[in-house]
């Protein structure tokens, strides 16, 4: 049972940086794309963000259910950086809900500032969130995890330009180049790369601190039956949205 | 104010928020469910714009749902660490349930019904709301056992300092919790009414064009109001007793508490009256859709059953003061050891900040997709579909 748990973690963790990666990598570039492109581009990832964010939403879940004991430890030694990465989160979240609801010439560019800008916070975050849990949170100021940021930042990017150019082939809002699917599995890895290494180190301390297996079961019972259902909603979503016309809510 | 004041606001605030949403995600749920189907099998083109209309009232609303309850989640084990240290065995699994088994297919299903509009089969994406529903409600009931833990732990033992998960059938016969839920779940559907009543007497007041449509608003909305009000008030008078049992000072120890409960009652039976004896009636012919004078009174009576609703929670959550978990763990013994003040401050101004910020942009923007109609909604307008290069699968 504990093995099935560190499974689903490391699934749902090295996931969550693959199927947000693209999304967060798209509104990273967004700004740098001209106006007539940006609503085909985040046509494009739209139908995946809500499908993709819940991987962390689950994963935050699973931490507290699974692993208690390292749950208030991980978000309160990170504090100021948990803050942090909530609020790019919901900003980037914000901005790409609320884009095309408003009126006005300013309305759609500004939210488009926000996209981007928190888009570019949320990946540096993320890289230092995961220099601190390897280095066991020390606090204050690290270099290496700006640094960290910035290899996310790019690893989001390239994977977002990726999938971008896949799902918009040949059209001029990704300057006519294409990809194809082989290479957004590749760049997937590029953006999963991170999580997976941070995990690596880990695993250690996530196999030390389960819940004890009353509890275990308890979870496994009501959520297990349900995995066929999510992953079969997640294929779905897949199947659905990955060619063809792009619908236009966002 | 100190470190424990401004983590417990934080909490109070954001919490606050975060129900004021999902509240009216719950509530509207079933009736875009409802409308929905009506649709499918009639295909009647007004229930088509019904469900788009009101649908992207609720998507617009749900956007804040998602965030609030974002701070929500990390909250616990930012500020208040020192609850998964004592009780993250039980307190812990009902939230990963909610995540894993409800939010995580609410989520994706919601995706699949707003973007998959021209996309899926009428019959699959009427299939997607009714999950939507479904796993929404699945959620509040996780929540709400959750909630009721802290209440009254009831199947629990402790071992070495912490709590350990015991009978989890008791934790979900809990006597706060079995008549709390359907009490939460008819004021959602109230709230949900309410707003129907409300934003359909706005148009028939100023006589926009879309006279059936808003009449049958009102209409759904009055019925689901009388029933979400019948059911709200029973269950509201059924938990009294087995709260009293096992919470015995908690309306008369905490002014706070007992002034929260009162307006609650307050708002619910005049509001109740009001519907059964005079809303519910006025739908015969049509008289309430037709009687203008009335429209105002109703516009303004949208906002009481969330205001209800905030009541209500500050009543049971400032009723288990000094409590976090009711005779087992004081609050000020939860606050994550060392949390400085300057972290808390920071944090306290992000998110009430920005969360307030976004609540009062999304109502502006419910507010606007009301006032234009259900001629300019963008829920289900036809994709775009730019010439593009055949594309590989995956």
């Amino acid at each position: 049972m504990d093995t099935l748990w560190y499974v689903i973690f490391a699934l749902l963790f090295a996931g969550y940086f693959a199927l947000e990666g693209f999304t967060i990598g798209v509104g990273i570039l967004l700004r740098l794309r001209p106006h007539a492109a940006r609503d085909l581009q985040v046509a494009a990832i739209a139908p995946f963000v809500l499908a993709g964010e819940v991987w962390l939403v689950a994963l935050a879940g699973l931490l507290f259910g699974v692993f208690p004991l390292l749950e208030g430890d991980l978000l309160s030694g990170m504090y100021p950086l948990v803050v942090a990465l909530l609020l790019a989160w919901i900003l980037r979240d914000a901005a790409l809900w609320f884009r095309r609801r408003g009126d006005g010439p300013r309305w759609r560019p500004a939210w488009d500032v926000v996209l981007s800008a928190a888009s570019l916070a949320l990946a540096i975050v993320w890289g230092m969130v995961l220099v601190a849990i390897m280095r066991g949170f020390p606090g204050g100021f690290d270099p290496l995890g700006v640094a960290a940021g910035v290899g996310v930042a790019l690893a989001y990017a390239f994977h977002g330009w990726t999938f971008a150019t896949w799902r918009l082939a040949g059209h001029p809002a990704v300057d006519g180049a294409s990809r194809r699917g082989r290479a957004v599995w590749l760049s997937a890895l590029v953006a999963a790369a991170p999580a997976l290494l941070t995990l690596a180190v880990v695993t250690p301390s996530l196999l030390d601190h389960m819940a004890p297996s009353a509890t275990l079961n308890v979870i496994g019972f009501m959520v297990l039956p349900l995995t066929p259902v999510m992953i079969g909603a997640q294929v779905w979503v897949w199947r659905t949205f990955s060619r063809g016309p792009l619908p236009s809510f966002f | 104010m100190n470190v424990l004041d401004l983590a417990r606001w934080q909490f109070a605030l954001t919490g606050s928020l975060h129900f004021l949403f999902v509240l009216l995600t719950l509530g509207l749920a079933p009736l875009l469910a409802i409308m929905n189907t009506r649709y499918v099998l009639g295909r009647k083109p007004v229930l088509e714009r019904m469900t788009r209309f009101w649908g992207q009232v609720y998507v617009i609303n749900y956007a804040l749902g998602v965030f609030t309850g974002l701070v929500m989640e990390f909250q616990f084990g930012l500020s208040w660490s020192g609850l998964s240290h004592y009780a993250g065995d039980v307190f812990g699994a009902p939230l990963a349930i909610e995540t894993l088994g409800s939010f995580f297919l609410e989520s994706t299903f919601l995706g699949l019904w707003i973007f998959g509009w021209n996309r899926l089969p009428r019959k699959l994406h009427l299939a997607c709301i009714w999950l939507v529903t479904l796993t929404a409600y699945a959620s509040a009931f996780w929540i709400m056992a959750a909630n009721s833990f802290l209440q009254h732990p009831a199947g629990v033992v402790e071992r070495g300092g912490r709590l350990a998960l015991d009978d989890f059938g008791a934790l979900l016969s809990n006597p706060t919790f079995v008549m709390a839920l359907p009490h939460v779940f008819s004021a959602a559907l109230w709230a949900g009414g309410s707003v129907l009543i409300g934003a359909s007497a706005y148009h028939l007041f100023k006589k926009t064009p879309d006279k059936e449509f808003f009449t049958r608003s009102l209409r759904l909305g009055v019925v689901t109001a009388f029933i979400g009000s019948l059911l709200g008030v029973g269950f509201g008078y059924a938990q009294m007793g087995l709260v009293n049992e096992v919470q015995p000072d908690k309306w008369s120890g905490s002014a706070l508490a007992g002034a929260g409960l009162g307006l609650m009652i307050l708002i619910g039976h005049v509001l109740q009256l009001l519907t059964m004896f005079v809303l519910l009636p006025l739908l015969i012919g049509d008289a309430l859709a037709r009687w203008r004078f009335m429209h105002p009174l109703l516009m303004a009576l949208a906002p009481l059953p969330f205001a209800a609703a905030i009541c209500g929670w500050l009543a049971r959550e400032e009723g288990r003061q000094p409590w976090l978990i009711y005779g087992r763990l004081r609050v000020a013994d939860a606050l994550t050891p060392g949390l400085s003040g300057a972290e808390i401050a920071w944090s306290f101004a992000g998110f009430v900040g920005v969360l307030g910020a976004l609540a009062v942009i999304d109502y502006v923007l419910i507010a606007r997709t009301v006032r234009r109609g259900p001629d300019q909604i963008a829920l289900g307008a036809p994709d775009l579909a730019p010439e593009l290069e055949p594309v590989g699968s995956l």
